[in-house]
């Protein structure tokens, strides 16, 4: 083993600042003096230890540690570098510097963590990790073979799943690399039905042009009336994802370590359940170093489900608020600005008062009306317009319940959802909802006597400006519904009807 | 200019003023820039039309850009405590071209001269035929009934009056259809913040009567302008290009009638003129447009027919909550009415009548809208016992 004094090794790894892809530079060399390992680079903590894990990796994989003092810088300097992914190319390095694999490893991009047994192992983010190596212009990338199967899913890129050191020197010294299949599309069982809701016409239909324009939906109703039910049913109304937007899913759920590195990559969106204790770091993200995301982006492309919205505290419901109409978190550091991609749907459940019988034909409210105010106040104005549907649920009767289904299934209406996407696709472009078409441009597709009756309703019904829009965006997707590419008296007179009826909610 | 915590007072004003579909912070730069006396809203008009922004829809890009840039902090400052006036008042604006404004008024613009800004007490002008009665304010008593005879035959067959807030026969006008199907839109020569003239604008007195009934009170001027004369011409111009016909009672020589009829002409809207005592003065104005070739309003008929005959059917929305007629489907009527007083959820309706909840709810909302069903928690009722 002849040592390449004076050969600076380069290897190339990923670091991750959110989803954001950075190249690091890992650049090895040997110098004459005491048998040291010195690491440049502000690397953290993990960093540090990487040097301890790889010198022991590599001996028990019967390669040697060298006898010389061995510099090893991480670069750029100012990247953040968090986590064990950096122990592969760091490995990689040192064998080069050693000569102990040949030089035209030079320039190699690695990715995993090592162990003390020369294992590789999984790291968070291996999917947006391949995926930036691919942007970067790297023509092939060893990866842990336990997740080679997710990082395979990136194309345009050769993915060399690797178990152990010894197998990585192989692949250097020329040996044929394994191939990685990228992992299998999941193609998912059918959920619960909405045909198992008996009733509750009004919520069905909020269900529906939710699921067709992506609207958020506030279901406000006791305890016990379906709304937990029927929120789980609008998920089963989505249209699967196309495989770029899983992709993104599955990238967000694999850097928060939610994602079994070997799972199919599923085309569901995803549903996420926060309990109401959740806090604004849990729904946002956050954690030590860089932020791990939270709820609102592990729910990207998929539904936020809340429930007892009013029990959740203000500040938390202000932290949902710029995330929703941005579709993406921001998280600030110190260091750095994480952003993390959240278009999000959010369905929002709440009693209708502190003892959840304001309205009850047969049992009586105990709440003040005082009291009733403060509690539906919490639901600031703005979070509130943004809730683009709001229905009032109610327990449906005795009889109704064990009678017979009284409304359409899922796949008849998931066929009507995917009709009014379709349209709405071709009218703005893939993967643009009505919720988030801007109301400037939503106005040139509604006729002036709808705009026109739109105002003088909501003038008429005391509501403010702030429901114009919100009305909008909904009657646009109910004309999609009927097959109409212009809104009309009709649509827009349905679209003031989805409000609750409180003077305190009303906007 | 932006930013700033000035600026922010105001456009939190303007989003209190702002009507449904107006953009609260348009409007604020449009009020910054308009306090300053150099400056007026009519020269935003004036702008807009020698950059020849013609298109309906470019209005308020094009007041946009007239207004960019122009107003600091001092304008913002001092257009605050105005735009507060109007909010501690009730009162909502919109920008010419927007959803509120009313359609009549906004065409032809900017060649024709309807206000930039409109800003009204009650409701907004609705989008009904509309009939101007006109007229002098030192009117006979013929003058006062005749126009109190039109007006309630066209309010009574729905169609929308409009008139100054003169007392004389603008207040006969206004006071004969302000409880019927139609309403009435007053047009004030004076901002909202001014109480003139006296007798109408206290407390019960006509404005008050007209926005109780669902009518609007609208001004084209800064809430603390006072009324004077040239501010009661210009206002004419507003009272004429609200109105489909406009109907000349009586007036004198020199009568701000005849320049509310001379405006109605411009924009191609029929004016009729009320034959009067030859022996008055105030008959000189009809009479001279009936030499003119102006025709005859000799009762209701003419004038009716002149508005196309809208037909009591057709009466707006708060028409029918005074009219009895209901604009609920027969079967979702005949429910609430047998609940009544009790409430009926939406779902009870939908399942009873076995109608779609999408085309329910937008009969419900056509119902709320004319006064005719009331809504709660519990459900919706009819806000009237059944007949
Ligand atoms: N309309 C309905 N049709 C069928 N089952 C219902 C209905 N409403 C409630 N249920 C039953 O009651 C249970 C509780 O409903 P849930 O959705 O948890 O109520 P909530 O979330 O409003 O408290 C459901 O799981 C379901 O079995
Ligand atoms: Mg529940
Ligand atoms: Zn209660």
């Amino acid at each position: 083993m002849g040592a390449n004094h004076g050969v600076l090794a380069t290897v190339h790894g990923v670091a991750l600042v959110g989803l954001e892809p950075y190249r690091v530079t890992v650049e090895a060399s040997l110098a004459s003096g005491l048998p040291t390992l010195r690491l440049v680079g502000l690397p953290d903590a993990a960093v540090r230890e990487a040097g301890d894990r790889v010198k022991t990796g590599l001996q028990r994989s019967g390669f040697v540690w060298p006898g010389e003092r061995l510099v090893v810088n991480l670069a750029p300097a100012d990247l953040p570098k968090v986590g064990t992914a950096f122990d592969l190319p760091l490995a990689i390095a040192v064998l080069i510097a050693t000569g102990q694999v040949p030089r035209s490893a030079i320039g190699t991009w690695a990715c995993g963590e090592v162990g003390l047994d020369g294992s590789i192992r999984a790291v968070p983010g291996l999917l947006p990790i391949t995926a930036g190596a691919r942007g970067f212009g790297a023509g092939r990338l060893f990866v842990p073979d336990v997740a080679a199967r997710e990082a395979a899913l990136v194309s345009d890129i050769e993915v060399v799943p690797v178990h152990d050191l010894a197998e990585v020197g192989r692949v250097l010294h020329g040996a044929r690399p394994r191939v990685a299949e990228p992992a299998a599309i999941a193609t998912p069982g059918p959920g619960p039905d909405l045909a198992e809701v008996r009733g509750q016409h009004l919520a069905r239909r909020a269900v529906e042009i939710a699921a067709a324009g992506g609207h958020h939906l506030l279901l406000s109703g006791p305890p016990g009336c379906g709304k937990t039910m029927l929120a789980h049913r609008l998920h089963g109304l989505l249209p699967m994802l196309e495989v770029p937007a899983a992709m993104e899913v599955a990238a967000v759920h694999s850097l928060a370590g939610e994602r079994a590195p070997d799972a199919p990559l599923s085309l569901v969106p995803p549903m996420r359940e926060p309990h109401h204790t959740v806090s604004s770091a849990g729904l946002i993200g956050g954690g030590s170093g860089v932020p791990r995301p939270g709820e609102l982006p592990l729910a990207h492309h998929g539904l936020l489900l809340m429930d007892e919205l009013l029990e959740t505290p203000r500040f938390v419901l202000d932290a949902l608020r710029q995330p929703l109409e941005r579709g993406s978190v921001i998280i600030t550091r110190a260091r750095a600005r994480v952003t993390y991609p959240a278009r999000v749907q959010l369905v929002a459940a709440t009693n209708p008062c502190p003892c959840g019988e304001l309205g009850n034909p047969t049992r009586s409210c105990s709440c003040r009306p005082d009291a009733i105010e403060r509690y539906r106040a919490r639901l600031s104005g703005p979070l509130l317009d943004r809730l683009d549907l709001q229905v009032e649920v109610w327990p449906v009767e005795r009889d109704q319940l064990v009678g017979p289904p009284d409304g359409e299934s899922t796949v008849v209406v998931a066929r009507r959802v995917a009709e009014v996407r379709h349209r709405a696709a071709e009218r703005w472009g893939s993967g643009v909802l009505s919720r988030d078409v801007p109301a400037a441009t939503l106005r040139r597709s509604v006729r002036g006597a709808a705009l026109r009756a739109l105002a003088s309703d909501l003038e008429q019904l005391g509501a403010s400006a702030r429901g114009f829009d919100r009305c909008l965006r909904v009657a646009r997707t109910l004309a999609d519904l009927a097959g109409d590419d212009v809104v009309d008296v009709e649509h827009v007179q349905e679209a003031v009807a989805y409000r609750l009826s409180s003077p305190v909610m009303a906007t | 200019m932006s930013g700033g915590r000035g600026w922010d007072l105001l456009v939190e004003g303007c989003t209190t003023v702002a009507a449904p579909g107006t953009d609260a912070e348009l409007l604020a730069r449009v009020v910054a820039w308009a306090v300053r006396p150099r400056r007026s809203l009519e020269a935003i008009r004036r702008s807009c039309r020698d950059a020849g922004a013609t298109l309906l829809r470019a209005e308020t890009a094009a007041i946009r850009d007239v207004v960019a840039d122009h107003v600091d902090a001092d304008d913002a400052a001092a257009a605050t405590p105005l735009v507060q006036m109007w909010a501690a008042a009730g009162v909502r604006a919109a920008l010419v071209g927007d959803a509120t404004y009313p359609v009549r008024l906004a065409e032809g613009w900017p060649e024709t001269d309807g206000p930039t800004l409109l800003a009204w007490r009650g409701a907004a002008v609705p989008d009904v035929p509309t009939v101007a009665i006109v007229g002098a304010r030192r009117a006979t008593g013929y003058g006062t009934a005749v126009a109190a005879w039109l007006s309630e035959a066209a309010a009574a067959a729905g169609a929308h009056v409009v008139s100054g807030g003169a007392v004389g026969v603008d207040a006969a006008a206004h006071a004969a259809a302000v409880e019927l199907p139609g309403g009435t839109t007053v047009v004030l020569g004076c901002g909202h913040g001014v109480a003139y003239p006296r007798p109408h604008a206290r407390p019960g007195g006509l404005f008050d009567r007209v926005i109780d009934h669902g009518g609007t009170l609208a001004s084209e001027l800064l809430p603390q302008e006072p009324p004077h004369a040239g501010q009661v011409r210009a206002r004419n111009r507003i009272v004429a290009g609200l109105a489909d016909v406009v109907v000349v009672v009586e007036g004198g020589e020199r009568s701000g009638a005849l320049l509310t009829a001379g405006a109605a002409a411009e924009r191609g809207r029929t004016v009729l003129a009320v034959p009067g005592d030859v022996r008055a003065d105030g008959s000189v104005a009809p009479h001279r447009l009936l030499s003119e070739g102006v025709a005859p309003c000799t009762g209701p008929p003419d004038l009716l027919q002149a508005l196309g005959g809208p037909r009591r059917g057709e009466t707006v929305a708060r028409g029918v909550a005074a009219g009895g007629l209901s604009t609920l489907p027969d079967d979702v009527h005949a429910l609430l009415a047998a609940r009544w007083p009790r409430p009926v959820r939406i779902d009870e309706l939908a399942r009873t009548t076995a109608r779609a909840v999408g085309p329910l709810l937008a009969a419900v909302t056509r119902a709320r809208v004319a006064g005719e069903l009331a809504d709660g928690p519990e459900g919706v009722r009819l806000r009237r016992a059944p007949g």
